[in-house]
């Protein structure tokens, strides 16, 4: 069976700055991956190296057994690639409910937003409490529910998730993860960047190191917790 | 003091629409179109043609400065913002071309209509006149504020209801957000300059009434809409309103107390304390954003 994802030799940076030396990976249908990784190693440099948002990147990178290396960003979330990135990149000065609307964006979904976003506001009902609210005068942690509901209002195949717990307190981190673990991924698969091994050990079908940019298997003695 | 308040409306009307025109294009695709005049003096050549041409009917007069305005956005969108789109050097470049455009197309206008002055019939004269308090508002007025209204309302509508018009505001907020959503910027830039185009076109419809229209009659309305999108705060659209109001009651207040002598003085006071107290413009005051 083609792989939703398939990493060769994947190298990329900022400017003259390399950051990732060969990363291979290979992510099945229905699979949950976690990359685990201390600050500063390269998970969040990967995540976005998939979906074009580095400097430059050479190596391979397979979608559904196509090359996405000249596809960019937008053209792959309408393909099904979604990023829910660190910082969020939410439109601020819009509101939740424009937020969640704007991860259908892509043609097909366009006209399924409203259960969607019914969908979206079931696993997060904060959000839909404050539909109306403008997201820039969210808290931290109403943000990040907002960027992953965003993710979700798409019929994405492939989620690229990058420290979903970041700057959150930990029942908050932990709430959002569990959503996320608990996704149904209908053939899709799940690539999920974390520094907190607690929040996803054990609920992945299998965790990688990330580590000076390079990509081992997991054996918990990494010093990342 | 009706006087000084019909000026201002109808100023801040047609202050508003040139500015909202190139505070969108801030926004969305982050160059300051210094090509505005032209698409200004453009929009209003090409509603003359229409009136003297094919008809003198107000709504086709008013659709072909708009629709003129909206080809030249296209222009720009095609000579400008895509060969340049992610260029090194992209903000000086694209004021560089801008200003290009700008002198062509005078120098184009020159040459097909030549410096004589071209005159509208009056649009509006079916209006009535009416008198609010001492004040006589004339039929242009009052067609000058009911066109703008209806204008902006049916376009801030289509911005807020449509697919095109959330991928449009999105872009206004966080270019790599609308990316990650699947919108494209390059082809978002035609919406964003058509609609900065059918602003200016109307501008350029409404001044028309009042002014004669030659080739260089754009670059007044680019500097007024020019100090009205940075009053207001560059890229905020309800702080380019709010500026417009403010730069409108200024002038006539200015005319009504000191004379038409004193408006660029006293403009030029009021965009100083502006920037002095807010330098980011009318948009911080409006600005509800979290830390």
């Amino acid at each position: 069976m083609t792989p939703v994802l398939e990493i060769k030799g994947l190298e990329a940076g900022y400017g003259p700055l390399r950051v990732l030396h060969g990363i291979d990976l290979t992510v099945a249908e229905g699979e949950r991956v976690g990359i685990l990784g201390l600050n500063g190693h390269g998970k969040t440099t990967m995540l976005r190296a998939i979906v074009d948002l580095v400097d430059w990147r050479q190596g391979e990178i397979l979608y559904d057994g196509e090359s996405i290396m000249k596809a960019p960003t937008f053209a792959l979330a309408r393909r099904g690639v979604v990023l829910m990135p660190q910082g969020d990149a939410l439109f601020p000065g819009l509101s939740v409910k424009d937020n969640l609307d704007s991860g259908a964006y892509p043609g097909g979904t366009w006209r399924k937003r409203k259960e969607r976003r019914d969908y979206v506001c079931e696993i997060f009902p904060r959000l839909g409490e404050r539909l109306n609210q403008v997201v820039g005068t969210l808290s931290g942690g109403e943000r990040r529910m907002c960027s992953i509901g965003r993710g979700l209002m798409s019929e994405a195949r492939l989620y690229l998730v990058d420290e979903p717990s970041l700057g959150l307190g930990p029942g908050i981190a932990k709430g959002i993860c569990d959503t996320l673990m608990a996704l149904d991924l209908q053939g899709g698969a799940l690539l999920i960047a974390e520094q907190n091994r607690l929040l996803i050990d054990g609920r992945v079908d299998r965790a990688l190191r990330m580590h000076g940019g390079e990509l081992t298997p997991d054996t918990g003695e990494d010093g990342v917790h | 003091m009706t006087g000084v308040l019909v000026t201002t409306i109808n100023l801040t009307a047609i202050y508003a629409l040139v500015a909202l025109g190139i505070s969108l294009t801030w926004a969305g695709l982050g160059f300051l179109n210094l090509s505005a005049g032209v698409m200004y003096a453009g929009a209003a050549y090409g509603a003359w043609l229409v009136s003297t041409e094919i008809t003198t009917n107000v709504v086709v007069v008013l659709l072909g400065g708009i629709l003129t305005g909206v080809l030249f956005g296209a222009l720009i969108c095609l000579t400008v913002f895509l060969p340049l789109d992610s260029k090194p050097n992209w903000e000086i470049r694209t004021l560089t071309a801008t200003l290009a455009l700008s002198f062509i197309g005078v120098n184009l206008y020159q040459w097909k209509f030549g410096p004589q002055f071209k005159q509208f019939e009056p649009l509006f004269s079916w209006l009535p006149q009416f008198r609010l308090g001492e004040a006589l508002v004339k039929s242009t007025v009052t067609g000058t504020v009911i066109a703008t209204a209806v204008i902006v309302t049916i376009v801030l509508i289509y911005l807020g209801s449509s697919r095109i018009g959330l991928g449009v505001r999105a872009l206004t907020q966080s270019v790599e957000g609308a990316a990650l959503v699947g919108i494209n910027r390059r082809t978002s830039a035609f919406a964003i300059l058509g609609v900065s185009g059918a602003f200016i076109g109307l501008a350029a419809v409404l001044l028309g009434q009042t002014f004669f229209v030659e080739p260089n009659s754009g670059y007044v309305p680019l500097i007024k809409g020019l100090i009205v999108a940075l009053l207001g705060g560059l890229g905020s659209l309800r702080g380019a309103v709010i500026a417009a109001f403010m730069v409108a009651l200024c002038e006539a207040l200015t005319l009504q107390y000191f004379g038409g002598a004193w408006v660029l003085v006293t403009l030029f006071l009021l965009i100083s304390i502006v920037l002095i107290i807010r330098p980011r413009g009318v948009a911080g005051v409006l600005e509800t954003t979290r830390a």
